[in-house]
This record gives structure tokens, sequence and C-alpha cells, in this order.
């Protein structure tokens, strides 16, 4: 198992946010985090990056707790995070964005720059531009290809569909069936289509809370009730 | 003039500036073509936080002072040797930033400006009072420096030498700084430092770093106001006038060398021969402050690299 949480508790001052969270990830495995607006989707992803530390619990990769430990930290231990918001940094080329996530991991920029023209070939024509310029769907599959940087284990990603247009869509579905088995992911979606298509487990989320954990082998799309806690 | 044009003048953007400020020596005079040199490097030194880091600094005479006054201490309590008094202050400069870093770089915003201005404060009157039997307190101190070989610093003309040649030093390092993943790290913090701490990256080790830099090119800078002045005074550590780099950063263009260059000589003209013709020239200060808040924010270099057809971005 690359990353097991048990039974966390995350706190926003007084208010909980998080109820007694358990999530298991296999290696190369796609998990996905659905529920409705405010279920704790986010703050679990946030918490699993480092960026929030839980009240209780354990976070383990690879058996080592990672509960507390710095998000700048996870990033050497094979974990990264792609944002909901697709916020790039605007005032920073293309291929700056780029050598920016190559530099900590001593990764070749060249190499870097390979990676992320893989899965989305059209951005080596704007390496030189800033990347402020470019649009919603473009910025979402910069992201993606500079979190491959470094070779992550763990990708977290926070709904990576929000937002775009259709075409990108499925681009972006077909850059994640792309990763599938590559590397891990645990992916907040509300995209049901992206879920029933590509999910290798999915944990349904309700008032910071798992409600329900389904395997593929349940047969995510016939059970129908994942739109229940949409 | 085309893109084509600026960046080939870029490459020797070095040279340039040397020959630029040898026309302004004659045309000056070589003690205030000096001054200009001097507060070009106090003003890259500011730039580095406020331009590239975004962090608006009002105590940053605090450690321009601080190399003064280590320096003339030098001079006279250690050796006459000037270059002693100049690696003293560097080391000074370098001190401060390294104990004050690391309580000032945890705060952003007014709070970052205004603990830097407590500092300073703080810094003035021990220089003005505390310290003062050691630093002269209000009447300051005077510092003689010996004679090294054929180097003379009681010659003005060896002093705007020095200074220039500090000046292209400071830009070729700076350059070299800016445009390497530290510098590119420095505008993802201006930007949103929590994104950088997701790309692997500690940004307090960063931010403290750059901050001391940044102390020590201001010390460089004063104990080069030694240099040319040979004495030192609580002036030089005076709170009110942290508002003259940050004008200077202003008008030039924060975030670029060249803006800092561009507004450091242009600050430096208007604050030595507009009041021969103004008598509150300050207030016109203030008004090119409102009209680069509202319609100028890019600066004047910022403008000259949009109006050449470049992104700013490739300017720096």
């Amino acid at each position: 198992m690359l990353l097991s949480v048990e039974n966390i508790n995350v706190s926003y001052g007084s208010a909980r946010v998080l109820s007694g969270i358990s999530l298991n990830v296999n290696q190369g495995e796609m998990v996905f985090v659905v529920g409705r607006n405010g279920a704790g989707k986010t703050t679990l992803l946030k918490t699993i990056a480092g960026f929030l530390e839980p009240d209780n619990g354990t976070i383990r990769l690879n058996g080592d707790d990672i509960a507390g430990v710095p998000a700048e930290q996870l990033v050497f231990k094979g974990i990264r995070y792609v944002f909901q918001d697709k916020r790039v940094f605007t005032q920073l080329t293309v291929r700056e964005n780029i050598q920016l996530a190559a530099f900590p991991s001593r990764e070749p920029l060249d190499e870097a720059i390979g990676k992320v023209t893989n899965i989305y070939p059209k951005i080596s024509q704007f390496l030189d531009s800033k990347a402020g310029g470019l649009s919603g769907g473009q910025r979402q599959l910069l992201l993606l290809g500079r979190a491959l940087i470094g070779n992550p284990k763990l990708l977290l990603i926070d709904e990576p569909t929000e937002g775009l247009a259709a075409g990108i869509i499925e681009e972006v579905f077909q850059i994640l069936e792309m990763m599938k088995g590559q590397l891990s992911l645990v992916i907040v979606e509300q995209n049901l289509a992206a879920v029933s298509r590509l999910a290798d487990r999915v944990y349904a989320m309700k008032e910071g809370t798992i409600a329900a954990e389904l395997h593929k082998s349940d047969d995510i799309e016939k059970h129908g009730f994942l739109e229940q806690y949409l | 003039m085309n893109p084509a044009r600026l960046k080939a003048l870029r490459r020797f953007d070095l040279p340039i500036l040397a020959v630029g400020f040898v026309v302004l020596g004659y045309l000056l005079t070589i003690q205030r073509t000096t001054d200009f040199i001097i507060f070009c490097i106090f003003v890259l030194a500011y730039d580095l936080l406020y331009g590239y880091m975004g962090r608006l600094s009002f105590g940053h005479m605090l450690y321009l002072g601080t190399g003064a006054y280590a320096a003339a201490l030098s001079a006279e309590h250690l050796s006459g040797n000037p270059f002693l008094a100049i690696f003293v202050a560097i080391l000074a400069g370098a001190a401060i930033g390294a104990a004050l870093g690391p309580i000032i770089v945890r705060t952003t915003g007014a709070c970052f400006a205004l603990i830097n201005l407590a500092f300073n404060q703080m810094g003035y009157f021990l220089a003005l009072i505390a310290f003062a039997r050691w630093t002269g307190g209000e009447d300051g101190m005077s510092a003689f420096f010996d004679k090294v070989g054929p180097i003379d610093f009681s010659k003005r003309g060896v002093v705007f030498v020095f200074s220039l040649l500090c000046l292209l030093a400071v830009v070729f390092l700076m350059k070299r700084l800016t445009n390497s993943p530290f510098g590119i790290l420095l505008r993802t913090i201006k930007e949103n430092e929590t994104r950088s701490r997701f790309l692997g990256y500690n940004t307090f080790l960063y931010k403290l770093i750059a901050f001391v830099i940044s102390t020590t090119i201001a010390s460089f800078a004063g104990a080069l106001s030694i240099l040319n002045y040979t004495y030192v005074t609580p002036s030089f550590i005076d709170t009110s006038r942290n508002v003259e780099v940050i004008f200077a950063s202003l008008i030039g263009g924060a975030g670029s060398i060249y803006g800092a260059l561009v507004g450091g000589i242009a600050y430096m003209t208007i604050s030595n021969y507009l009041p021969n013709y103004i008598q509150r020239w300050e207030m016109f200060l203030g008004v090119v402050l409102l009209i680069l808040v509202f319609w100028f924010r890019e600066g004047i270099w910022g403008y000259v690299s949009r109006f050449a057809g470049e992104a700013r971005g490739q300017a720096r």
C-alpha cells in the first residue's frame, strides 16, 4: 500500500471539518473522491499534501508517518498537489514555470520540458510566453505536466475538469488515462463520467466523513448511488 | 527601437552603463556622479526585496547606515585600510540581515514594512544616543583611509572609478542572481508563496537568503558612501530617508535591474537639481508618486520596455 490514511480528524480553529477519515491508495491505483461542496474533499487533499495538520490519526506514505510534515518536504517524498483553481505563476514564462518545478528535483530542464510536451505537445509553442496568457485549459494541462516532473509517486488533483470546455475535459481524461498505472492518483472530481471511466476505487464524502467506498469490481456506474452524494 | 536592437544593447549593458556614468561625471561633478552610482547600488539592493520578492520595506536605511558606520569604525579602531573597511561593512550588513531576517521575513505586507521601520528607528537612536560614545552621536564621525599601493581614496577620481566598478560588479551579480532559479523563485514568492512551497521550496530559507543579500549590498553601498564623503552622521540611518529608495524603485520600475538603475538616476537628478528651481520640491515628488500609482505602475523602464515591443519579463 502506498498511502494509508487512518482515522484522521481535521479542524479549522474550533470547527471540525473532517471526522474519522480513513482511506487507502495502492501502488498505481487511481482513486476518486466525490461529494458535495463543503463535504471536505479539498481539505482532505490539503491534509495529505501537508498544507494542514490533522488533529489526530495517521497518514502513512510507504509506511512512513507523514502527518504534519510540511508540504515542501513532502514534495521530496514524491507527493505532488495540483490545485483546483488552475493558477500558474502568471508573471513567469511557461519555461520558467517548468524550470521552477525541475530545480528542486534536480531534473534537467530539457527532460522536464519533455514531460510536459509529452502530455501537451502544443505547449512547446508557448514556452517563452508569459503563463498568464494561457487559457484555463492550457494552464490545467501545464499544471498536470508540471506535476509529473521529478517522478512523483502520488499525485493529488483537485477538480481537474472544473470550468473547462468539453474538448479540453476529454483531453484531461485522456491524460489521466495515460497516467493510470504509472503512478498513484487521488482525484477530487464531480464529473461522474470521469469517475466511472477511470476510477479503481471511489470514496464518497458527506459532511466531513467517508460515507461510502466503492471498488471497480462493484461496477461503479451501474450502482448509480454515487449521484446521491453529488 | 525594435526588440532585436534592444536585445543587442542589453548584451552590452555594462559597457554602456560605464560610458554613461563617465559622461555624467563630465557633465556633473565627479563627487555627485559617485553619489548617483552609490545610490543606484542601494536601489538595486532594495529592489531585490521589493521588486522581486514583493516585500516593501520602510526601514532599509538601517542597512545602509550599518555599512557606513561599520566602515567608519573599522577605519577608526582597526586599520585605515579602505578594503578592510569595506569588508567589515559587508560582514556587518550580512550579520544584521542574518540576525533580523529570521524575525522580519516571517511577516508580509504592512507588517513587513513596519517591522523594518521599527528596527530602523531603533538603529537610529542607537547611533544617535546609546552608542554616541563610538558613533559621535549627532555630530557623526569622520573616517580617513590610507593609501593602498597606487590606490588613494582621498582622490575623488579614484573613488568614482572604484564605485563605478563596484556598480558594474553588483549589476552583473544581480543579473546572474535574478535570472537563476533562485531569482525565478523570488518572483513566485511575490506572486503566490504557498504555491512555491508545493513545488518543494522552503520559502522561508529563500526569503532569508534574499534578505541577507539585500542588507549586505545595502551595507556595501553605505561603505562606498564613506569613501565618497569621509564622514557619517545619523542622517545615514534616518528613517525619513527611506522614502528616497522607495521613490527611486517606483519611478524606475520595480522588479527590474534596469528599472532600479533608471530610478536611481532619475531620483538623484530630481533631488539634486529640482531644489534649484522649486523651493518645496518634495511636493513635486508627491505628485509624481500619485501619477505613478494611478497611471504608470510599471515605472519608466516598464514603459520603455513595453514601447520597445518587448514583454516585461524578457527585459529583466
